[in-house]
């Protein structure tokens, strides 16, 4: 018992200031609204529990502060929100990414094949250099003319305006020769790529790859055929269907994304902090300036699903089970509706967490994730590739905030400063829970997530201070501020976060 | 006697610094080869370079006849090398269990050898699920070694396993160590020249980054003036006993 409680002396000692707080409240609102303070923390919280759980894990096994996550939360609610609203930008759009991707796969493979003599003329640089300027010149050829505008604006199908099909959509005979140039323009960015890297991590090339790439090439060319086609599928199937296929989608992106960037980006910056630093900032930039040119600057409403989205008579839901026969869109809870969409986002928030403890505890992955955390050297020395883990860690970790992203895009909405705030609110959180531990993150941010909440209560009734008339009212901006107070002092008390080891 | 294990001449750098200037070495298969120099002469660069943890600039290591030199350490570890490294590098916040598990390249792994493994430690099935960080220091050295048991490996590399321990654990790993010289060949590190000398066949003394001596240890336990020269006065004064504790 006793060293139970010594054990889990920061997550009582939380528990305790918890419990503490949540008194008050019940003491001063009445209980219908202090538990809808509470459910708003924890929608906060999933969300930054999902930025935060990536941010630790990649920085507990590779000691990089990704500044380009809240970057993917936001990419991730914009792809989300495309594959649910527009799906025609999607199918327009996603031959370009395979045939890319395809065309590199099997330019690396290629690069690999290159005979002995080749490679010694050839001077690394200069073969980079060539390569990677032919590949640029054939990608600008390969989307010169392209009207994004009008795909973009196609998303009024989700609302009823629709765009005919083939005014915003290029006849397949235009189209075609688009993906053809892109993929040799990948395979140039392939060849390139694989004589990037000291001979240490270059690896020989594997039929599979080639394979692969073919096969991403290949479903570039069967998509052009099946866009119109699938978009009149994927706006006939129900806005339920659509939701998971875009939180799929969504995933698929940020890890796609997340793989990209670790492999060809961060892979030669290991251990040179401050060139990580500024290579995460500035494609958080990027990546913003990127969504920008593709989705403009004005946001979009995401509509609920159906599912969540029920009204009626019976409306709102008088309780949980009742919910599950009638779907509306708020459930009340002791008295008070509580919007039944944010359920989703805790329980798809707790879900995630429950993977990957998972993931952690009962699988050989996560056994060296966790051994990686510790010493990522000495796993290699056993026979591990460690570099393929990485890749990996990576691509979950901006999967997760790129499903974050999907799931808040009903919720914040879709636009262009979703990613700064979750970025900051999921650092704090990973702070507070120490750096690099995962259960610490999910703590970090459901304090974070709660303060939130609890300071915009606190906004919007005011203060009522025992010595002094009337209520003390404060602005917006000091309920932001309050989960970095609580950063400050929890850091004051425990430099190394709550779960924080010291070392 | 073929070597299971030649370096030829290779010079390790580490940042700038020019660390192994010319070290080579060959180990025969079934031997225990000790490696031997005094502290800062870069005998742990060698089995990092080796390792391909530090991978040489110049020169060739052949493993079982063919080059390794350049390959990554993971691809250098799956040929059938185990590394035991200084400090016990055990994984603290794994259990036993995982610390052993891990080291498995095949499903089963664990399963064939786990009888040897708790033969030689049986403190690692007593303590099976208990994270390796509440181990004692010997106990953390024995699972280090017994990490490098788990897959089939045909060498060990072995850095300074006495380090840190009483003379009592010390009997055990050599024990262990003398046992498991039947299953895999081993280039041992170790300052305890004691110890190295009851365990070790041949020798081979670096210093400042160059191969000065090599021979069989039997001729070197004799040759005081040389132990005195790259060894230091308190290991040639008594005789094998080293004046100092072993300990760092
Ligand atoms: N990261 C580093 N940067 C610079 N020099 C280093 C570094 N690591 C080791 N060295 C130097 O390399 C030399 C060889 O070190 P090495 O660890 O191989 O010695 P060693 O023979 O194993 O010593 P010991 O018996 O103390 O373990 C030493 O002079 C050391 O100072
Ligand atoms: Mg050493």
């Amino acid at each position: 018992m006793a060293s139970f409680l010594r054990k889990n002396r920061p997550l009582l000692v939380t528990l305790l200031i918890v419990a503490a707080v949540l008194l008050w409240m019940t003491n001063r609102y009445e209980p219908k609204v202090t538990a809808s303070i509470l459910l708003s923390g924890l929608t906060l919280g999933a969300l930054y529990f999902l930025v935060a759980s990536g941010l630790s894990l990649i920085f507990g096994l590779m000691d990089v502060l990704n500044f380009a996550h809240g970057t993917l939360f936001m990419i991730g609610a914009y792809i989300g929100f495309t594959a649910y609203a527009n799906p025609r930008l999607i199918l327009n759009t996603l031959p370009f990414a395979l045939a890319l991707l395809g065309g590199a796969q099997a330019g690396r493979w290629l690069g690999g094949l290159l005979p002995a003599r080749f490679k010694q003329r050839w001077q690394d640089s200069s073969f980079l250099v060539l390569t990677f300027l032919l590949a640029l010149a054939l990608l600008f050829i390969g989307v010169r003319g392209f009207n994004l505008e009008k795909l973009v604006a196609a998303t009024a199908t989700a609302t009823g305006g629709v765009v005919a099909t083939d005014l915003a959509q290029e006849a397949a005979g235009r189209f075609l020769p688009r993906i053809i140039l892109l993929a040799v323009s990948g395979l140039f960015l392939g060849l390139g790529l694989s004589r990037v890297g000291t001979a240490e991590v270059r690896q020989r090339p594997r039929w599979t790859s080639a394979g692969v790439g073919l096969i991403l090439v290949a479903a570039a060319f069967a998509l052009i055929p099946i866009r119109t086609p699938g978009e009149v599928f994927l706006l006939s199937v129900s806005s339920n269907v659509r939701f998971v296929l875009a939180l799929v989608i969504g995933l698929l992106a940020g890890a796609g994304l997340g793989a990209l960037i670790e492999s060809s980006l961060i892979r030669p910056l290991y251990g040179r902090v401050y060139y990580q630093l500024l290579l995460t900032l500035g494609l958080s930039y990027v990546g913003g300036e990127l969504v920008k040119s593709v989705w403009g600057t004005v946001g979009f409403y995401m509509d609920i699903p159906a599912f969540f989205g029920g009204s009626g008579d019976n409306c709102p839901s008088p309780n949980l089970w009742s919910w599950f026969s009638d779907h509306c869109q708020s459930i009340n809870v002791l008295g008070r509706p509580f919007p039944s969409y944010r359920l989703f986002i805790i329980a798809l928030g707790l879900a995630m967490f429950i993977a990957i403890a998972l993931l952690l505890q009962r699988t050989r992955l996560g056994i060296i994730i966790r051994a990686g955390v510790q010493d990522s050297e000495m796993v290699q020395a056993l026979g591990i590739n460690v570099r393929r883990v990485f890749t990996l860690v990576f691509a979950i970790g901006c999967g997760l905030a790129a499903v974050g992203g999907v799931a808040a895009a009903p919720f914040l909405g879709v636009n262009l400063g979703l990613g700064l705030e979750v970025q900051l609110q999921g650092f704090i959180a990973v702070v507070i829970g120490g750096m690099g531990n995962y259960v610490g993150s999910a703590v970090g941010a459901l304090l974070v997530g709660l303060a939130r909440a609890f300071g915009d209560q606190l906004v919007l009734s005011g203060i009522h201070l025992p010595w002094m008339d009337g209520v003390v009212r404060m602005s917006p901006s000091i309920a932001r501020a309050s989960t970095v107070l609580i950063m400050a002092l929890v850091l004051l008390l425990r430099p190394a976060g709550l779960f924080g080891k010291k070392d | 006697m073929t070597n299971i294990l030649e370096v030829n001449a290779i010079h390790t750098f580490i940042g700038q610094f020019h660390i192994l200037e010319g070290v080579s070495l060959t180990v025969p298969q079934g031997s225990i080869t000790a490696l031997l120099g005094r502290n800062g002469a870069g005998k742990t660069t060698t089995l990092r370079s080796i390792m391909g943890l530090n991978p040489p600039r110049e020169g060739t290591i052949l493993y079982a006849g063919e080059p390794i030199q350049g390959k990554t350490a993971y691809q250098i570890a799956t040929r059938g090398i185990g590394y035991v490294p200084e400090y016990r590098a055990i994984f603290r916040a794994l259990t036993v269990e995982e610390n052993l598990r891990i080291a498995e390249r095949s499903k089963g792994d664990l399963a064939k050898r786990g009888d040897l493994i708790f033969e030689l430690f049986p403190d690692l099935k007593r303590f099976y699920r208990l994270p390796g960080g509440q181990l004692s220091g010997g106990q953390q050295q024995m699972l280090a070694i017994a990490r490098a048991l788990v897959p089939e490996n045909q060498l060990l590399l072995v850095d300074e396993p006495s380090e840190g321990l009483a003379p009592i654990i010390i009997e055990a790993i050599v024990a262990a160590l003398r046992q498991l010289a039947a299953h895999a060949t081993v280039l041992l590190v170790e300052q305890n020249f004691r110890m190295a000398s009851q365990l070790a066949d041949r020798y081979y003394i670096v210093d400042d980054g160059q191969t000065v001596s090599s021979g069989q240890m039997a001729d070197l336990v004799k040759d005081r003036p040389l132990i005195a020269k790259y060894l230091g006065a308190g290991y040639a004064g008594a005789g094998l006993v080293p004046a100092q504790s072993t300990t760092a």
